[in-house]
């Protein structure tokens, strides 16, 4: 099958990973897999098309918002693919009724917005889909998407340890857990540890549009609470070297945001810190961490009492490292890149 | 026939005039012609519509990708109506290769991120025919339509000849302006600023000088920021000239504020030149009580306007033009009279929706 991708790409940011390993693993089923547009120095390892009519099927990557898609690339894609050949991938589970969550995370600011979002995707292709297991809306389609590519793995010892800890993610709508959860448990362990590291879009300063925008609560920092820990930040990093940036930790902590949680919504990061070569720490429910990762998924899910286990993970790597080894081969049996085609073939041409 | 007008309808610029004027006409002749779109407060007489299937014909006039609608309505539109029933009237020639002449060009990557290969793909998938409004298209796949028109109905003051015409234009205090130049600061200034440079040296013949239009009082910050010519302004010339500048006419004023003045010059752009394109105002400045100026190509008057016109060219003297415009006005009113008629007998928006229906008939 012939697939192309249509996203607002960026190189730090989003499932721009993501579709370099399907154009890799398409190549395996000789599936021509391809993004929409033309070469770009910046995104090395993408195959690039605008022959629309030239693929089975194009599958929209649709983030919060979707006002990318217009002008020219709308027209060409609504006179050149028909409905059927269209689908779109809903990655932030925008298409699930209005929630908020704690009173902080949420998809839609309102029903007016929800429904604004749903015309439009509705207007654009029957056949949405999810990257979650378990989609609250009949109609969403669960395709996992996102997985685990071993050709990204940094061998052991091939980048040296900068830090003892890193956190490679944008400052996106995680405030609220890191301030409250992580940075309070790093605060009690932190003579014990060397270098911490934050990587990513707004871990320095809250950009000004945050206010116009009314996106206080998505991007808050506590600037001073991070000079207080010596936690150093560094900017974003381009999709090619996000697990090279992490095998410079010992261990790396992921986060993710609280509506993502609630929604149990896979990411891009959930397999890239596997193949990095650290011991990953997931902040999510142990049992989802399990669903994902097998059953070694719990002992590496920071849930409870974060300091122990951090310090645990820095004190006492070598039990860490053979559980990440097993959950990488059942990364490798359950999720890699070769099955999510296949799966994504399959939902595509039902 | 049904037929469903898709673009943006500003009141003070582009093709706002022109489709109004098909909406009317149309109706007029028994057709069903709307603009896709809710109903508008400001365009009360315009009826807008989106039941896409109650229409025969989708004409899209693109001047830029706004023209084309957002999602949903984008989709339903293209959805409902088959593309061998869709044209596009592609007013400022992206349907081509991209081309520069002097600060204009027809694609601005800097501004819409689009290059040509976009256009004319994009184009080419929306609708079965592209129709460009010149009589000189680059492209084999293109189909000349001048699309805009003149409106002998629309004449402020339709004289019977050229002494009346000349009488009246010579009566003081009829004229509160000498020069007006009607139109907006985009890609038009390098044409402006060598007519006030050339009266410049003789100021003290001329009254009021005034430019309507947006932007003539400053660059703007992005056209700085983008590095984007052609839509600059040197104040200082203007204040010497005494111009006075005022913000857009809408465009259901600009014939009768023209009329205001005793010259209205006409410019196109440079692409426009370059391609032949011709626009509302190529027709429109000859309904007003005015003494169109054509600083345009003598090749396109004589074609469009016909060679009575070519009077009307002021040439490399401009002073001396307007000093023997203003001793024998009578032999000027007469080009004016006579490019009128020929307007009407060529031009008119009769004649243009005739050739529309021709061309959506196939």
């Amino acid at each position: 099958m012939n697939i192309l991708f249509m996203m607002d790409k960026r190189a730090n940011a989003g499932s721009i990973q993501a579709v370099a390993c399907y154009i890799r693993a398409g190549d395996e089923f000789s599936h021509n897999i391809a993004l929409y547009g033309r070469p770009d120095p910046k995104y090395p390892g993408i195959r690039w098309s605008t022959e629309l009519g030239a693929f089975d099927r194009v599958v929209l990557i649709v983030e919060e918002h979707i006002n990318w898609l217009s002008g020219l690339p709308l027209i060409r894609l609504l006179s050149e693919v028909p409905r059927e050949r269209r689908a779109i991938l809903d990655t932030d589970g925008m298409y699930n009724p209005v929630l908020t969550v704690d009173m902080y995370d949420r998809n839609h600011a309102d029903e007016n917005g929800r429904a604004c979002w749903v015309g439009r995707c509705a207007a654009l292709a029957d056949k949405i889909l999810q990257p979650t297991l378990e989609p609250l809306e009949a109609e969403a389609l669960p395709v996992p998407f996102y997985g685990y590519d071993p050709s990204l793995r940094v061998a052991p010892g091939a980048r040296g340890k900068r830090f003892d800890i890193m956190h490679v993610g944008h400052n996106w709508w995680r405030w609220r857990e890191v301030s409250s959860c992580l940075l309070p448990a790093i605060e009690s362990i932190r003579p014990k540890l060397d270098g911490i590291c934050f990587v990513g879009l707004w871990w320095d300063m809250v950009p000004g549009w945050v206010r116009d925008q009314n996106l206080e609560l998505a991007i808050d920092l506590d600037s001073e609470q991070f000079r207080r820990l010596k936690i150093e930040v560094q900017q974003a990093v381009r999709f090619t070297e996000v697990v090279p940036v992490m095998s410079e930790g010992r261990v790396n902590i992921m986060t993710q945001r609280p509506l993502f949680r609630r929604l149990k919504l896979l990411t891009a990061k959930y397999f890239e810190i596997f193949c990095a070569d650290t011991i990953p720490l997931v902040m999510l429910d142990p049992v989802h961490a399990e669903s994902i990762y097998g059953p070694l998924g719990r002992e590496l899910a920071l849930h409870g009492n974060i300091a122990h286990r951090l310090l645990d993970a820095i004190e006492s790597p070598t039990k860490y490292h053979e559980h990440v080894e097993k959950v990488r081969c059942h990364l490798a049996t359950h999720h890699s890149y070769r099955n999510r085609v296949q799966e994504l073939v399959r939902v595509l041409n039902d | 026939m049904k037929i469903l007008f898709v673009s943006r309808l500003e009141r003070w610029v582009r093709a706002v005039r022109t489709i109004t004027k098909y909406v009317e006409l149309g109706q007029q002749l028994g057709h069903e012609v709307a603009v896709f779109g809710e109903p508008r407060d400001d365009l009360p007489s315009v009826p807008h519509s989106r039941d896409v299937k109650a229409f025969d014909f989708a004409v899209f006039v693109v001047y830029e990708t706004a023209d084309f609608p957002d999602l949903p309505h984008l989709a339903h539109l293209l959805d409902r109506i088959p593309k061998e029933r869709r044209i596009i009237i592609d007013c400022t020639g992206v349907y081509n290769k991209t081309i520069a002449v002097e600060h204009d060009r027809n694609h601005w990557v800097k501004l819409n991120g689009h290059q040509d290969w976009e256009w004319i793909e994009g184009f080419a998938a929306v609708a079965s025919r592209i129709l460009q409004p010149t009589l000189t298209p680059l492209r084999d796949d293109v189909t000349s339509f001048l699309f805009f028109g003149y409106d002998p109905t629309a004449v402020v003051r339709p004289y019977r000849s050229p002494q009346e015409a000349a009488k009246a234009w010579c009566e003081n205090g009829g004229k509160p302006y000498d020069v007006l130049y009607v139109g907006h600061n985009w890609q038009r200034w390098t044409q402006l600023k060598r007519f006030f440079e050339a009266i410049e040296p003789r100021r003290n013949r001329f009254g009021t000088i005034q430019l309507r239009g947006w932007a003539w009082d400053h660059r703007p910050d992005w056209a700085a920021a983008n590095g984007i010519d052609g839509l600059d302004v040197d104040l200082a010339l203007l204040e010497r000239l005494g111009v006075k500048t005022d913000g857009p006419a809408m465009f259901d004023e600009v014939i009768g504020l023209q009329s205001l003045a005793r010259f209205c010059p006409v410019f196109h752009r440079p692409l426009f030149n370059e391609l032949g394109l011709v626009t509302n105002r190529t027709f429109e400045t000859f309904c007003s009580d005015t003494i169109p100026l054509l600083m345009l190509p003598d090749q396109i008057v004589e074609k469009i306007h016909g060679s009575a016109a070519l009077r009307l060219i002021p040439g490399e003297d401009l002073v001396a033009r307007l000093d023997d415009i203003m001793h024998r006005p009578e032999f000027y009113w007469d080009a004016v009279l006579k490019t009128r008629a020929h307007l009407a007998a060529h031009h008119s928006y009769e004649r243009r929706f005739e050739e529309m229906t021709a061309i959506l008939d196939g």
